[in-house]
């Protein structure tokens, strides 16, 4: 890699690598091992085709869809493919009045197929279009839709309708 | 999605709910960009192995997993990145000529009829993330966007019968849905609806979904506005009719792009494992259960649900419809204490929490009662049945309350039928 590309892959990875994180940490439902592997492993790819993916327009983007395309690599290696993770680890901020909730929602989330957790991942949190969302997940607009119709009401049924201390501005 | 863009409270809450979760990550990210780094270096490495290997071939350079990622219905053990990138392809030669995105952009532009383009974008047919073309058109009456995108479907396989079967009314309203086999064979979904389900915003989504029988898949989408999301209608429908989506879809071209787009490496055989569902209850049992449970002053006018845990009625007294949905799911003792905190613990050890209230933010007057149970035992078995005053979600209510009582709910979920079918 030559230096100029070299310092601007080490500058987007350090930029990039805390929200990865964080997405990897929502897809993999709190499993906080695995995210931080996915996002190595996005890094690591990322970083072998990085004159490409610098010419993109948005390596961001292109990274988000590596790291989710890593997670359902990852999940349909597991024999237990959609099943959930069963233990949920220290949360940062525990001890306040919220970690409860946070720990319902990564419960709920966990609860999902790993593929309607990343249509909502995606939607949700990376607020990508429904099409957007197909690309990335390599499906079809209208499995993404049905995916997502599916996985809000699954979550409503979780969390119940109103997710009342979210209801905040 | 931004709270101030989501009329639709439970999703603005959920938003806030990820940010608000998610954001309590962190991480020592120096180490993950080192790793990263190493990984990625430790690739490259075998990657200039592989393209010295394999020199009668094409290398396949890059992400492999992004490529070899496999479409909604493919199994098998998943070819790790590092094999791919290894992996020397046989000559380019032997495949069709590939679309550059300049050329897809080209060939829809050539069928639709006159009018003016822009905002064009596009990927070609050798991007590993996929082929697509969209573009905004404007036939004089308004600009709206249009989208073209490419997919193998394996022939026979269940993500075709997803992909050309109309939704589900009780969960998606539209206006118009149908699909139809072509003289070749070739099955055609014309679907009329919206770009949100429940309609909250009156943006138009319209697609056409070709499918041949030779797996060859192709979606065309258009709505009446230069975005699907977050942008003003610009006019009261889509620009093209369904005859006309039907015209542009079929076009031969689209069939060409999709054989050109790169081979999914992995053959599936009869792809048992596909898209692996969990070890669920299966949801027709559970809608049988659920049907031969219920009082017999009612009528079953529809009932549906999901492959597993998760089945829904709707169902009629006389005094109009009502929607009774069930979840029939293992392992959730990590989370009964939140779900039964308030509830009441029955003299067997199975915990029941009740709950009657607004059913839906966006429809006044919607009531949804649930009755939530948890066997005992550490499997977490769980009931939880609701029932609506309205026979489709986001649908206007037809009645007062719901055509169970909380005690017949009660009843529904406690039958120890369930615990029949949790064996």
């Amino acid at each position: 890699m030559r230096q100029r590309r070299a310092d601007e892959y080490a500058e987007f990875a350090a930029a990039r690598a805390g929200h990865l994180y964080r997405s990897a940490c929502l897809l993999t439902a709190g499993d906080t091992h695995l995210a931080e592997d996915l996002v190595q492993e996005t890094l690591g790819r990322l970083y072998v085709r990085w004159g490409r993916v610098s010419r993109v327009g948005n390596p961001a983007a292109y990274a988000q869809t590596v790291l989710t395309r890593a997670f359902l690599a990852h999940q349909r290696r597991r024999s237990s493919g959609e099943r959930a993770t069963d233990v949920f680890p220290d949360l940062p901020g525990a001890g306040d009045g919220d970690a409860s909730l946070r720990l319902t929602l990564l419960a709920a989330l966990a609860r999902l197929p790993a593929k309607d957790r990343a249509v909502i991942v995606l939607r949700y949190w990376e607020d990508r279009s429904v099409e957007q969302t197909a690309d990335v997940l390599n499906v079809s607009s209208a499995a993404v839709r049905t995916r997502c119709v599916r996985a809000l009401a699954r979550l409503r049924e979780l969390l119940g309708e109103d997710l009342s201390e979210y209801a905040r501005p | 999605m931004p709270e101030n863009q989501s009329p639709d409270p439970f999703e603005g809450r959920l938003t806030a709910a990820l940010r608000d979760t998610g954001d309590r990550f962190d991480t020592d990210r120096a180490a993950l960009v080192a790793g990263g780094q190493t990984r990625g270096r430790r690739a490259r490495m075998r990657r200039r192995a592989g393209v010295l290997g394999g020199a009668a071939g094409i290398a396949l350079v890059g992400v492999g997993g992004a490529l070899l990622l496999p479409t909604e219905d493919s199994s098998g053990p998943e070819r790790s990145s590092v094999a791919s990138s290894t992996t020397a392809r046989p000559s380019a030669s032997a495949s069709p000529a590939p679309f550059s995105d300049d050329d897809l952009l080209r060939e829809l532009k050539k069928l639709l009829p006159e009018g003016e383009f822009s905002e064009e974008g596009a990927r070609g047919t050798a991007d590993e993330l996929g082929a697509f073309a969209h573009l905004v058109y404007d036939d004089g009456k308004g600009a709206a966007a249009i989208g073209i995108s490419f997919a193998r479907v394996e022939p026979g396989s269940q993500q075709i019968r997803e992909l050309t079967e109309c939704p589900d009314r009780t969960f998606v309203e539209y206006d118009d849905c149908s699909t139809s086999r072509l003289p070749d064979g070739s099955l055609l979904k014309l679907y009329q609806g919206y770009e949100y389900p429940d309609r909250r915003v009156d943006t138009k989504f319209w697609s056409a979904d070709l499918v041949t029988s030779k797996g060859q898949h192709v979606t065309l989408s258009e709505w009446n506005s230069p975005a699907q999301k977050d942008a003003p209608i610009t006019r009261p429908n889509p620009p093209l009719s369904t005859a006309q989506l039907k015209e542009v879809v079929t076009a031969e071209v689209w069939r060409r792009v999709v054989d050109a787009l790169p081979e999914n490496p992995k053959q599936p055989t009869k792809k048992p494992a596909a898209d692996p569902l969990p070890p669920g209850v299966s949801g027709k049992k559970i809608g049988e259960t659920l049907t031969a449970l219920l009082p017999q002053k009612l009528d079953v006018v529809k009932q549906g649900g999901q492959d597993t845990e998760y089945a829904y009625v709707v169902v009629d007294d006389g005094k109009g419809q009502s929607l009774v949905q069930i979840n029939v799911q293992h392992g959730m003792s990590d989370v009964a204490d939140q779900l039964y905190g308030n509830g009441e613990t029955l003299p067997d050890g199975t915990r029941v929490a009740t709950r009657q209230g607004n059913g839906d933010d966006r429809v006044a007057g919607v009531v949804m009662w649930t009755v939530d149970t948890m066997r005992p035992g550490s499997d977490g078995f769980r009931v939880v049945v609701s029932a609506f005053n309205n026979g489709a979600a986001h649908a206007e209510p037809g009645r007062a309350t719901p055509a169970l009582t909380m005690e017949q709910l009660k009843e529904i979920a406690l039958s120890p039928k369930w615990d029949q079918l949790a064996k």
